[in-house]
């Protein structure tokens, strides 16, 4: 693997920021570290960076051990959360910053910020200074200085974060783009799930300091490993209870009256505690009075979100139970007020033991 | 009504007469010397009858011109080597020394509450008991800096204070060597500080009299000069020394005032200015 972190540990002070990660990445490989604020995303890439010892364990660049290696050694380069680019210095002057530390030729020099001032559609703005600069064109000249020295990897660290949602879903395809071009690692740190899912090849969900999974981002979305990744990436209806009867091929769990069969026992017995997570988009709508599917439950319809190509719907059972559903919205729905039967397949019930929360490692 | 009207109409010559009385309270005893040096009767020039007499004087009186050279040096120095070290012990403190920073800080001010005669006879025992060094030049000008260096690192820490050092770690990642960081991306965002230390410490030290004093034994300074006019009679050349370092002072002070204007030299970095003039 190109990139390798093996139990990367960090303590501060009485804290470890981050616990016991390992991570193995290709060389062609856009993987994501999505975690919600402080679980250690940018200590991490700091680790990678070099700006941050770990306390414990060995960052492996390219096949060599740089565990030691001052950053300035370490030929990676970072988009940072606070972009900090140098105030003193033109936009110019900022793009050709990490280009002179390498002491390029001049010509070549001014061929890649040309470049990086072409993609990034920052032509015009070479003479300006940062503070003359709106917060998304200091963040693309931030990520314009992580690309023009082609690094052996690049750390992003939530770089789209400052940008309106039109302009970042169109980054979010350039930064995949160039990340494809260039043919090097991008490690991109956000805690936005859509960002993550939209580019990633994988996605390390960070929790608390460790990694929770480290996965493709199908079988994330899909098969979560844990309580944290389901709750976390997607949107989902969560249900807690207690196991009634298992075996083999299924699993019963009564939560507050309320009797939910999921196919697999994701290693549960009668008695314990349980997490039952089922997405939004599994929950499908019938009119009054359906029976079919494993799953089915009357309720009203409390609400209707319109998300533009699909609805939000906010069901209510008889017993204050509430629950969304997202359809497509092909056709009419059924509007506020109306009863239906929400109804979702076993197969697509996550289960997951309840598990005392142990927070930070300390 | 008619009351708050005549309130209002002098509230401006009220300012403007304060305004007055500020300055002439700060410029009239250097007027009176600058009219003194270039008259007749320096030592009350009331009327003036114009004369290069005294400054004549002083270009003939070697005692001067020594003591004016050795203040330069004294200043000069002191101030450089003040501005280095509290340069490097504020990076320190700011950098590394985490929680400890209160603890540290206060042990590099304490040498400012050290009584300047206290300070200079001490440093004339030390010095010349543990470092062999006698009262000269070089041993004041030690003394000096100890005294300086509180001053600049309070000068200095105002400064770095506001600096953010993330700058650095970006620079580092961008393949920067420690040195290289600082003199591309420190240096740049925190000359202003340095050079308010540097200046505060060249007057400081250019001045002194109580430190110098033990330390020099025979070397005149401008200070120790003019101290010991004021026992043998203030000779002409007194004034006319008086009013050409003045002179020198507002030179270099408009000369500045001009580069700053023109925007040759910048101030460290004026976000706000540069951000107006798009
Ligand atoms: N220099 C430091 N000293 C002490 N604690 C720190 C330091 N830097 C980070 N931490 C702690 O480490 C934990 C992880 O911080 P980190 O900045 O890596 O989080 P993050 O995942 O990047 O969060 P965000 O999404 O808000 O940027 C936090 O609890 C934080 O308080
Ligand atoms: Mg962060």
């Amino acid at each position: 693997m190109y990139i390798s972190l093996q139990g990367i540990s960090k303590q501060y002070a009485s804290v470890w920021a981050i616990d016991r990660v390992n991570m193995a990445i290709a060389k062609q490989e856009f993987v994501s570290l999505l975690g919600p604020s402080g679980s250690g995303k940018t200590t991490l890439l700091r680790v990678i960076a070099g700006l941050e010892k770990p306390t414990e364990g060995r960052v492996l660049i390219d096949g060599q051990d740089v565990t030691e290696l001052p950053p300035h050694k370490r030929g990676v380069a970072m988009v940072f959360q606070e972009f900090l680019l140098f105030p003193h210095r033109t936009v110019r002057e900022n793009l050709a910053f990490p280009l002179r530390m390498m002491k390029m030729p001049k010509a070549e020099m001014d061929e890649r910020i040309d470049w990086a001032l072409g993609i990034l559609s920052l032509q015009g703005l070479d003479g300006r200074y940062p503070n003359q600069l709106s917060g998304g064109q200091q963040q693309r000249v931030a990520l314009g200085r992580g690309l023009v020295g082609r690094p052996k990897v690049l750390l992003l660290d939530e770089p789209l974060a400052n940008l309106d949602r039109e302009l970042r879903q169109e980054m979010e395809v350039e930064i995949r783009r160039y990340q494809m071009k260039l043919g090097i690692p991008f490690i991109y740190v956000t805690h936005n799930q859509e960002e993550a899912l939209s580019m990633s090849d994988r996605i390390a969900v960070v929790n608390k300091g460790h990694v929770e999974d480290f996965a493709e981002r199908t079988t994330l979305y899909d098969k979560p490993k844990t309580a944290f990744i389901a709750q976390f990436v997607g949107r989902s209806n969560k249900f807690e209870g207690k196991v009634t009867a298992a075996d083999g091929g299924s699993c019963t769990i009564d939560a507050g009256g309320l009797s939910l069969t999921a196919s697999g026992n994701g290693g549960l017995k009668p008695g314990d505690a349980a997490f039952a997570f089922v997405k939004n988009e599994k929950v499908a709508l019938a009119p009054e009075g359906f029976v079919g599917e494993d799953n089915s439950l009357p309720c009203t319809v409390r609400d209707v979100i319109l998300r533009g190509a699909y609805a939000e719907y906010l069901l209510e059972t008889s017993d204050g139970l509430g629950l969304v559903a997202s359809r497509p919205r092909s056709g009419e729905g059924p509007s506020i007020g109306h009863a239906v039967v929400a109804h979702w397949a076993s197969g697509d019930v996550d289960l997951y033991p309840v598990k005392p929360d142990l927070g930070l490692r300390r | 009504m008619a009351k708050g009207n005549i309130a209002r109409k002098l509230q401006k010559p009220a300012l403007i007469g304060t305004m007055l009385i500020c300055y002439l309270f700060l410029y009239l005893p250097i007027l009176h010397i600058g009219l003194g040096s270039v008259s007749k009767n320096y030592s009350f020039p009331y009327p003036p009858q114009l004369t290069w007499a005294t400054f004549e004087k002083l270009a003939e009186n070697t005692l001067y011109q020594t003591a004016l050279g050795n203040s330069l040096l004294i200043g000069v120095l002191t101030a450089l080597l003040s501005t280095l070290l509290a340069c490097l012990a504020t990076m320190g403190l700011l950098r590394h020394a985490g929680r400890h920073t209160v603890k540290f800080l206060i042990l590099f001010i304490a040498p400012l509450f050290v009584a300047e005669v206290l300070l200079g006879l001490s440093s004339l025992i030390f010095n010349g008991l543990f470092l062999q060094l006698g009262g000269n030049l070089f041993s004041a000008i030690l003394a000096n800096t100890v005294h300086c260096f509180s001053y600049a690192l309070l000068i200095i820490a105002t400064q770095l204070y506001r600096y953010d050092w993330r700058l650095d770690d970006a620079a580092m990642v961008f393949g920067a060597t420690p040195l290289r960081t600082f003199f591309e991306v420190t240096l740049p965002l925190i000359w202003p500080g340095l050079f308010g230390a540097f200046i505060v410490c060249f007057i400081m030290a250019f001045n002194n009299l109580e430190i110098s004093f033990y330390l020099l034994g025979a070397t005149p300074t401008l200070p120790s000069v003019a101290w010991g006019a004021l026992r043998y009679g203030i000779k002409p050349e007194l004034y006319a020394l008086a009013s050409g370092v003045n002179v020198v002072v507002f030179l270099v002070l408009g000369v500045m005032f001009v580069l700053m204007r023109t925007g040759a030299v910048r101030f460290g970095h004026k976000p706000e200015r540069e951000r107006s003039a798009i």
